[in-house]
C-alpha cells in the first residue's frame, strides 16, 4: 500500500501546485478498524471501517487553506481546487503563516505493527468473550464496554519534497461492571499490540471496583485528600496538555496564558511527558503533520512549564522551533506519560487521614479556561479513606476547583503506571495513581 | 454508479447474503470553516466526506460497516463483512436484536435557505465575522480583550436511506453555525470567558437572525462589567428565576438524555451512561405541573431539523415530560420492539462511519405565560442567572451543576447588582419540582450533542423560556 499512498499524495501535491498554489502538503490515511460493542454482558453491535481519507495544506501569499476529504473518489478534488485558488485570491494573510518545513531523514520507529490485531480485526469476538468472562469472576451482574483494533497507514508528501510513510496497529479498551444496586467500577486499557493480558486486567479491575463500591453512603462535600485513580487523572491531566498546545494559548482556551516556559505551574513531584517514542502507546509515531521528526519532550518536569506543544507556525510566532506535534493549525500531544513515583497505592491510601479514593469521573467542564476554573463528577467506585485506610464506598460527589490548584497540590505519585486510554482520555496515557492534597469538592444542595 | 444504485446494490448483497433486516446509507456533508481570531484570517478549511453505511441483522446480532471506497467491490466486499463480523458475534448474543415494525416513509426532501450558503462570496462573509471583532474590540472602556476567536461553519448534509422493509428516504439539509470564544481580562482583576454556538437548518438568511452585532456588543459590556462591579450571590435561600439558555441546555440533559430508551436500557452503559429513569417509570412524577418538556425534529430552522430518522421512520413530536409526568421515550426501532411500542424516529446518525444510535433534535420546554417582568416582580430577594459557562450531570442525568456568567440579584422585584459565578447544584427532580411559573418566550440555541462509540456529534437546538423556582440555596465557583 505505501507506494499507492505516496503516489496518491504526490499528484495531489502536483495538482495543488499546478492549480497555483505556492505550498502543499497531503497526507493521506488509509485505516481499517473494527471494535466490538457490548452492553448487558453481551455484544450490542460489531462495527467495521475501511477508509481512505485526505489531508491537504495549501498555501498562496501566505494565505492558508486546509481540506479534508474523506471519500475515495478523487474527482471529487477537482471542484474544490477551483474553489479553493479562488479563496486565496480574496481572504488575508493568516498571522499564522510559517513555511512548509525543509524535508529531514526521520528514523522509524520500530514494533508499531502487531499482525495479531490486524488478524482479530476479521473477528474481535473472543476477545469480548474474554473480558466478559474476566470480569464475571467477580460476583458482578453485567459489564458494558468496547474493545478496538485498528490498523493505519499514512503518507506525507510536501511540495519541499518531503516524503514520509508509516504503518501502526491500536489496540483501545475498556470495560464497566455493575454488582448490586449501586456498584459499579470502569477501567481500560491501550497499545498498540494485541494485549489480551490487559484486556484481562482491565476487566478485572473494573469488576473488583464494582463489587467493592456496593452499598454506598452518603458524604458531605469538603476539601479532601484525593488519590486519583489513572482513569480520572489521565482524564484531568488530557485538559492539561490540550492547553499546552500553542494554539490553546492564542483561542485563549489555556491556562499557559498566565505562565511562559521555565514559570513552575505544578508541585514539583510532577513531571508530564507527551512521548510519541513509546512504542507500546498507540499514537506513536516517527513524524508529525508537517513531516517534523518527533520527539519524547518534558512539557512539565517538576512541577516547572517546559515547553507548550508547537508546529512550526505557532513555533514561528512565539519565536521558538517546532516540537514536533503538528496538527497544520493546531498543535496536540501524542502520547502522555506520567513517570511513576515512589509510592504502592497501599502507600498512597495511607498517607491520607481524611480523603477519598476515586475510580472515575466524566463531564469536566470549564468555567473560564485562562484560570482554570472547573469541575467533574465522578462515577464509578468512589471509597472514603479514613486514618490511612479505605473504610466505605461513598456516593458521587463533584470535583470543584481549579487547574492551578489541583496541580500545585499533587504531593505523591503512584509506582505503577497503566496505559489508560477511553471516551474522556482521548489520548493514550500512560499515567500511575496520583494524591493531591486539599481538593475541593461539591454536591447537589438540594 | 449512480448514488441510489450504490444503497440498493449493497442492500440487495446483504439481503442475498443472509441479513434478517437491513439498511444502507449513502451519506455525505459538504462543509466550510473560516478561523478568525481577533479580526484576521488564521485559514479557510473546506471538507467533503462522502460514504456508504451498511447495518445488518444476522441471527440476531447486529453488524455496521461502513466505507467511502465506492466500488462495486468495495461495496460487495462490505457487505460480506458486515453479515461476517454479525454472524461472528452472534454466538454471544443472548437476546436476539429484532426491529419493531413501522410506517416507513418513500420521501424526498431538502430545506431550501431563504438565501443560499453562496449568495455571498468568501470575502463578503469575511468581511461580516471581521466587523464582529471590531464591536467586540470597541465594546470595553477599561479591560482588554487578548482574544475573540470565531469560527463560521456552513455545511449541507445529503443522505439515502434504504432499508430492507421498503423505507427509503432522501434529504437535503444545509447548516449554518458559528462558535466564539471571548476572553475580558484585566491583569489585575482576573478575566472572563464567554465561549458560545449558535446554529440553525436553512442558509445565511441566519446571519441576519443571529443579530450577533447587537448581542455582542451588549454581552461583552457586560462581560466587563462582571470584572469590576459583580458582587459575590447570596448564600441564604432565594428565588431564582433561570434564564431560558440554562433552561434549554437543563431539559437537554436532564430530559433529553435520560429518555433516550436504549440509555434506559443499559446499550451506552460504559460510554454516556445509563439513566434514572427505568423501564415502567412512564408516568411517574419528575416535576410540577408547569413542566412539558418536547423533543420535536420538524420545527423548521431547528439545527436537528429532519422529517424522517435514518430508519426512514417519520419525525414527531415527542413529548417525553407532560405536566410533571414522565411521559415518552425517545425510540429507535430496536427499543420500541423491546417497550412493544411505535418508533418514534429518534434513530440518528453523524457521518457515513456512524451507526444510526437514538438522539435528539430539537428539545425544548413548553413556554408558560409570564413575561419577565411577571416572573420577577413578587420576588423580595433573588437571583437571575441569564446564562453559564461551566456545567455537568451525572451519567444517569440526576445531578447537575451550572454556573452563571452574566447574572444578577434580584431585590424588591427588580434587577440589581450583577453577581460573580452563582452555582445551581441541583437534582433532576428538584429542579423541576421548583418551578412555580413560567415565561411565554421561548428561544432556541444551538448545541453538537455528544453520544455513541465512537462519539457522534450531532447538531441540536435546546430551547425554553426564563423559569422562576423557589427557595434555592446557590453556591459559588472556586477561585
Amino acid at each position: 500500500m505505501k507506494d499507492t499512498l505516496l503516489d496518491t499524495a504526490n499528484k495531489i501535491v502536483g495538482k495543488a501546485v499546478e492549480a497555483g498554489f505556492d505550498e502543499s502538503m497531503v497526507l493521506v490515511e488509509d485505516k481499517r478498524e473494527s471494535m466490538l460493542k457490548i452492553a448487558n454482558s453481551e455484544p450490542s453491535v460489531i462495527q467495521f471501517w475501511d477508509s481512505v481519507k485526505l489531508k491537504i495544506y495549501l498555501a498562496k501569499n501566505k494565505r492558508i487553506i486546509t481540506v479534508e476529504v474523506d471519500a475515495s473518489d478523487p474527482s471529487m478534488l477537482d471542484k474544490p481546487f477551483e474553489e479553493l485558488i479562488n479563496y486565496a485570491g480574496r481572504i488575508m494573510e493568516s498571522p499564522f503563516y510559517a513555511p512548509i518545513p525543509e524535508p529531514v531523514e526521520v528514523k522509524p520507529l520500530p514494533e508499531l505493527v502487531d499482525d495479531r490485531i490486524i488478524e482479530y480485526m476479521g473477528d474481535p469476538s473472543s476477545l469480548g468473550e474474554l473480558v466478559i468472562e474476566a470480569a464475571h469472576r467477580e460476583r458482578i451482574d453485567y459489564v458494558a464496554g468496547m474493545i478496538d483494533l485498528s490498523h493505519r497507514e499514512k503518507a506525507l508528501v510536501t511540495s519541499r519534497d518531503g516524503e514520509y510513510y508509516e504503518e501502526s496497529t491500536g489496540m483501545t479498551a475498556y470495560l464497566r461492571a455493575f454488582a448490586g444496586e449501586d456498584g459499579s467500577g470502569q477501567w481500560s486499557a491501550c497499545s498498540t499490540k494485541l494485549r489480551r493480558d490487559k484486556l484481562e486486567e482491565m476487566a478485572e479491575t473494573a469488576a473488583k471496583y464494582a463489587f467493592d463500591s456496593r452499598n454506598r453512603v452518603d458524604i458531605e462535600p469538603g476539601v479532601y485528600d484525593i488519590v486519583f485513580s489513572p482513569m480520572i487523572m489521565g482524564n484531568l491531566i488530557g485538559y492539561i496538555a490540550r492547553m499546552a498546545s500553542a494554539f490553546s494559548v492564542f483561542m485563549g482556551m489555556s491556562i499557559f496564558m498566565k505562565a511562559k516556559p521555565g514559570e513552575k505551574v505544578a508541585s514539583e513531584k510532577l513531571t508530564l511527558i507527551d512521548d510519541p517514542h513509546n512504542t507500546e502507546l498507540p499514537n506513536s509515531t516517527s513524524f508529525d503533520d508537517e513531516g517534523i521528526p518527533t520527539k519524547p519532550k518534558r512539557v512539565i518536569e517538576t512541577g516547572v512549564l517546559k515547553t507548550l506543544l508547537h508546529n512550526t507556525k505557532t513555533a514561528s510566532k512565539m519565536n521558538t522551533v517546532s516540537t514536533g506535534n503538528a496538527g497544520w493549525i493546531s498543535p496536540h500531544p501524542w502520547n502522555l506519560v506520567i513517570p511513576g513515583g515512589d509510592y504502592s497505592l497501599k502507600e498512597l491510601i495511607s498517607d491520607v487521614r481524611r480523603g477519598l479514593l476515586i475510580n472515575n469521573n466524566w463531564y469536566t467542564r470549564l468555567q473560564n479556561h485562562v484560570e482554570g476554573i472547573f469541575s467533574t463528577i465522578t462515577r464509578d467506585a468512589l471509597f472514603l479513606i479514613e486514618n490511612g485506610r479505605v473504610t466505605k464506598p461513598v456516593k458521587k460527589i463533584r470535583i470543584a476547583d481549579t487547574f492551578p490548584n489541583l496541580l500545585k497540590n499533587i504531593s505523591a505519585i503512584g509506582g505503577r503506571t497503566y496505559d489508560i486510554r477511553w471516551w474522556e482520555v482521548r489520548w493514550p496515557t500512560r499515567i500511575p495513581y496520583i494524591l493531591a492534597r486539599n481538593i475541593h469538592t461539591s454536591k447537589h444542595i438540594i | 454508479m449512480p448514488d441510489e444504485d450504490l444503497v440498493f446494490y449493497t442492500l440487495k448483497q446483504a439481503g442475498e447474503m443472509g441479513a434478517s433486516y437491513a439498511e444502507a446509507r449513502l451519506h455525505s456533508h459538504d462543509t466550510r470553516h473560516i478561523l478568525i481570531r481577533n479580526g484576521t484570517v488564521i485559514g479557510v478549511e473546506r471538507s467533503i466526506s462522502k460514504g456508504l453505511g451498511l447495518r445488518v441483522i444476522v441471527d440476531g446480532a447486529l453488524g455496521y460497516a461502513s466505507t467511502n471506497k465506492l466500488t462495486r467491490e468495495s461495496l460487495h466486499n462490505l457487505a460480506e463483512r458486515a453479515i461476517r463480523i454479525a454472524r461472528s458475534s452472534s454466538r454471544l448474543i443472548r437476546k436476539p436484536i429484532e426491529f419493531s415494525e413501522a410506517r416507513l416513509g418513500r420521501v424526498d426532501y431538502r430545506v431550501s435557505p431563504a438565501k443560499p450558503l453562496d449568495s455571498l462570496g468568501i470575502d463578503e462573509k469575511i468581511k461580516r465575522l471581521q466587523d464582529y471583532w471590531s464591536i467586540v474590540n470597541n465594546s470595553v472602556h477599561k479591560a482588554k480583550i487578548p482574544v475573540f476567536f470565531l469560527m463560521y461553519n456552513e455545511d449541507v448534509e445529503e443522505k439515502i436511506v434504504a432499508t430492507s422493509d421498503s423505507g427509503y428516504i432522501h434529504s437535503v439539509i444545509p447548516r449554518i453555525g458559528l462558535f466564539y470564544n471571548i476572553v475580558v481580562m484585566d491583569p489585575g482583576r482576573g478575566s472572563i470567558q464567554r465561549w458560545r454556538q449558535l446554529g440553525a437548518s436553512g442558509g445565511l438568511e441566519w446571519l441576519d437572525k443571529f443579530s450577533l452585532e447587537e448581542e455582542l456588543r451588549r454581552e461583552v459590556g457586560v462581560y466587563e462589567r462582571i470584572l469590576y462591579e459583580a458582587v459575590s450571590p447570596p448564600r441564604d435561600r432565594v428565588d431564582v428565576v433561570v434564564g431560558s439558555e440554562i433552561v434549554g441546555l437543563i431539559v437537554h440533559e436532564s430530559c433529553g438524555h435520560p429518555s433516550e430508551a436504549d440509555r434506559i436500557l443499559g446499550r451506552e452503559a460504559a460510554q454516556a451512561g445509563k439513566s434514572f429513569i427505568k423501564p415502567g417509570m412512564i408516568g411517574e412524577r419528575i416535576g410540577s405541573e408547569h413542566v412539558t418538556v418536547v423533543d420535536d425534529p420538524t420545527i423548521p430552522g431547528g439545527y436537528g431539523y429532519y422529517l424522517y430518522d435514518d430508519e426512514a421512520v417519520p419525525a414527531r413530536p415527542k413529548y417525553l415530560y407532560h405536566r410533571g409526568l414522565i411521559n415518552e421515550h425517545l425510540h429507535n426501532r430496536w427499543t420500541a420492539k423491546i417497550y412493544g411500542v411505535e418508533s418514534n424516529g429518534s434513530a440518528r446518525a453523524m457521518d457515513y462511519r456512524s451507526e444510526p444510535i437514538i438522539r435528539m433534535s430539537n428539545t425544548y420546554f413548553k413556554p408558560g405565560d409570564h413575561s419577565f417582568e411577571e416572573l420577577i416582580e413578587d420576588i423580595r430577594h433573588g437571583v437571575y442567572i441569564k446564562s453559564y459557562m461551566e456545567w455537568n450531570i451525572d451519567d444517569e442525568r440526576w445531578s447537575q451543576r451550572y454556573i452563571g456568567l452574566e447574572a444578577y440579584l434580584i431585590e424588591g422585584g427588580e434587577l440589581k447588582q450583577l453577581i460573580r459565578n452563582p452555582v445551581l447544584e441541583i437534582t433532576t427532580k428538584s429542579f423541576y419540582s421548583a418551578i412555580d411559573a413560567v415565561g411565554k418566550d421561548l428561544r432556541f440555541y444551538a448545541g453538537t450533542c455528544g453520544k455513541g462509540e465512537p462519539a457522534q456529534g450531532v447538531p441540536v437546538w435546546l430551547g425554553g423560556p426564563d423559569v422562576r423556582l423557589r427557595n434555592i440555596r446557590l453556591g459559588v465557583a472556586p477561585k
